[in-house]
């Protein structure tokens, strides 16, 4: 019952929301879309906590994207045990960065001057992240070869809820830690709408390619004069 | 050659009295809001002076504006790459504490506070915590104290500090500023949202509040650290030089609520083919870079590409009536701040005179000076002005102060009816004639002609929904700012 609800009910809820609130809150209420940055208000403990958390978590979140997205190429590369063991090594590393990262953050939120500043969202936004973080580092330590077992459990499972066609039996043997962390994600997922985890979403890329200035006209600039 | 329009402010700062009207009217109506009370769109301070938010001019502290490297200019802070490895952590921006921490009083315990043995007292209370506080610094904590070493010591253009020490040397004015709404503003290059942008029809720089993500680059890129970021609503804010005042041919509120009228806004033409010349120029040549750019309205080739290019016929008109055209081109006494940051600054500054060096030497020998004194005897050392002025180019403060001077030798011998030897007003590149249209615009000019703003047409510019956007139009955050469950 519980898995039913940890891997099917509770991702395609998931999956909806983001799906549909998405863009009402894109095209009816962008003047909330932000980063909500709290620098300007306390910095010093900030540097140790937000650092650490996006550089570990931008690459952890890029390895399961690779993993889910070429199983069978990072299947090959993790054939070879010392790769298997580097990555994993690195993985654990990043883990712990983006560990400390949240914990310091999650300290700041509670006893630095941005109290003023946070809202119960804050507080699900970053007690979400720090359970994605405790249960990973977690599995990284006690359920080892996570790399490999993921191509073999969830990928597959991942891809059996793309396809409507659940399949729990898939992921249901795994320790309940890596449940955890399963349905911290789609929660994650299910906030993101409704929190400032929006900001991830379009993400700067495009003012690599653009010159510095960026003019707006109102008029068509050859329009007739008036 | 691509002929373009922006609206430009001078501040003659001969007459500004420091009196921060400006300051409260733009407070009034723009940033008197949760989030942006510590913002001061328009700030006056005083100079040599701290700044605000302190030390602002420091480049080497706060990293803003652009530098020339080779024949590139980039910014100072961040290259692309080093923009997104630094999302998440701003290194050079300032903190609340270089602006100042916004307060209040308990007002309310004046007279709801029970009777007592002891004077009811309202105590401050910060704007952001709501706590209690004790107030250490605020905006203009330093107003007046241009010779207080505690402040005006940390002046970075002041390069002989020890003039602080010596009382006769002392000297101070006020700097009123508001964002340049530069032609190469550091801010717009920094956004990797592109979330601000430099209005085509007349030059306003914008952050739109919907695109912006709170990132932050624009706070630490603007060397005038004028982009504040909002810290209820995450998003970066800027003076928005009153657009919709002056979209219909209303003077901006600083400008229209200036008690000593040293403001005027005005049309000025300028080819945007050439901003990068301007850019690439050498310290010296920062000024006279940018007075090449700036195009006569009155020249018929310029009015033809002019119109080519869309803008309207009112704002030709208006371009040839502007003031800041008269002050910036044609007598060449108003100068663009800190124009060593390359950010093509649009507000220009009249340097002060100022009362003349009086030692205990010369305090005798005053009258040998005439009424009026030579540049060589005035107080504002003329290093120092060229310092925040033209980038270290002392000559054409000089030519700018002679204008001025002869300006006053001529209006005193002729308000007293003194004979005149007009050689003096032809060395300074015056005639009479032109001596009389600066007096008048410096002093007597009225309010269109203080302030030569067309109207943006907006009814035309997108006559579709004109009728749909009537009563619609306003600024404002009505709905909450902070998303949340």
């Amino acid at each position: 019952m519980l898995d039913l609800l940890i891997f099917v009910a509770v991702p395609y809820i998931s999956i909806a929301l983001a799906l549909v609130v998405t863009p009402y809150r894109y095209f009816s209420g962008r003047l909330t879309w932000s980063a909500y940055s709290t620098q300007f208000l306390e910095r010093k403990t900030l540097f140790w906590g937000s650092v650490p958390w996006h550089y570990g978590v931008i690459l952890l979140l890029a390895g399961h994207a690779i993993g889910f997205l070429f199983p069978s190429a990072v299947q090959s590369l993790l054939s070879n045990f010392s790769t298997l063991l580097a990555m994993e090594s690195i993985a654990l590393g990043l883990g712990l960065l983006a560990l400390l990262g949240t914990v310091i953050l999650v300290f700041r939120r509670a006893f630095t001057g941005i109290r003023a500043v946070t809202e119960v969202a804050d507080w699900i936004v970053i007690l979400l992240v720090l359970n994605q973080a405790i249960t990973g580092v977690y599995m990284g330590l006690f359920a080892r070869w996570g790399m490999e077992w993921y191509l073999h459990t969830a990928v597959p499972w991942l891809y059996s809820l793309l396809t409507l066609k659940p399949n729990i039996a898939l992921v249901s043997g795994l320790p309940l830690m890596f449940k955890i962390h399963v349905l911290g994600a789609f929660l994650i997922l299910a906030f993101l709408p409704f929190t400032k985890f929006v900001h991830f979403l379009f993400l700067p890329f495009g003012f690599l390619f653009d010159p510095p200035i960026l003019y707006r006209w109102v008029r068509d600039r050859r329009a007739k004069r008036i | 050659m691509d002929v373009r329009a922006q609206l430009v402010m001078t501040f003659n700062l001969d007459k500004c009295l420091g009196c921060h009207t400006c300051s409260i009217s733009c407070k009034n109506i723009w940033t008197d809001r949760k989030g942006a009370e510590y913002m001061w769109w328009n700030n006056v301070e005083t100079k040599p002076g701290a700044g605000y938010p302190k030390f602002w001019e420091d480049q080497e502290r706060y990293k803003g504006g652009w530098v020339l490297k080779g024949n590139k200019v980039k910014l100072k802070a961040f290259g692309k790459l080093s923009t997104l490895l630094n999302m998440f952590f701003q290194p050079h921006m300032p903190k609340l504490e270089d602006y100042y921490h916004p307060w209040t009083y308990e007002y309310s315990k004046l007279y709801e506070g029970g009777e007592e043995d002891d004077q009811p007292v309202a105590e401050p209370v910060s704007l952001i915590t709501g706590e209690k506080m004790e107030i250490e610094f605020g905006p203009n904590w330093d107003d007046d104290l241009g010779g207080s070493p505690l402040y005006a010591e940390n002046d970075v253009n002041l390069e002989e500090r020890r003039i602080l020490h010596t009382f006769s040397k002392l000297f101070m004015f006020y700097l009123p500023r508001i964002c340049n709404h530069c032609l190469n503003p550091a801010c717009v290059g920094a956004c990797p949202q592109r979330a601000i942008y430099k209005r085509g029809e007349d030059g306003i720089v914008l952050v739109d509040q919907n695109t912006c993500r709170g990132w932050r680059f624009c706070v630490t890129a603007c060397p005038y650290k004028k982009v504040y970021y909002n810290w209820n609503t995450g998003k970066s804010e800027k003076c928005i030089f009153c657009y919709p005042r002056v979209e219909t041919a209303q003077a901006n509120a600083c400008a229209h609520s200036c008690v000593g009228k040293i403001r005027h806004v005005g049309v000025l033409l300028y080819d945007a083919d050439r901003i990068d010349e301007v850019i690439k120029a050498k310290d010296a040549d920062l000024v006279e870079a940018q007075r090449r750019i700036i195009l006569d309205p009155n020249d018929e080739r310029i009015v033809r590409l002019a119109k080519e290019n869309g803008i309207p016929d009112s704002w030709i008109e208006a371009a040839r009536k502007s003031p800041t055209y008269a002050f910036v081109k044609e007598y060449e006494i108003a100068f663009p701040l800190h124009p060593e940051f390359r950010t093509v600054p649009m507000t220009f500054y009249i340097p002060p005179l100022s009362p003349i060096l009086a030692t205990q030497r010369i305090a005798y020998e005053v009258e040998d000076y005439d009424e009026i004194p030579s540049r060589e005897s005035l107080r504002v050392p003329v290093r120092y002005l060229a310092k925040l002025f033209s980038a270290g180019n002392e000559e054409i403060i000089h030519e700018a102060l002679d204008k001025m001077i002869a300006l006053r030798y001529y209006m005193r011998a002729k308000n007293l009816g003194e004979s005149f030897d007009e050689s003096v007003l032809r060395k300074a590149g015056l005639t009479p004639e032109s001596a009389e249209r600066l007096y008048k615009l410096m002093t007597l000019a009225s309010y269109e002609e203080r302030f030569a703003i067309p109207p943006a047409h907006r009814e035309y510019l997108d006559a579709k929904d004109a009728e749909m956007r009537k009563g619609a139009k306003g600024f404002g955050i009505l709905s909450s700012t902070r998303g949340g469950v």
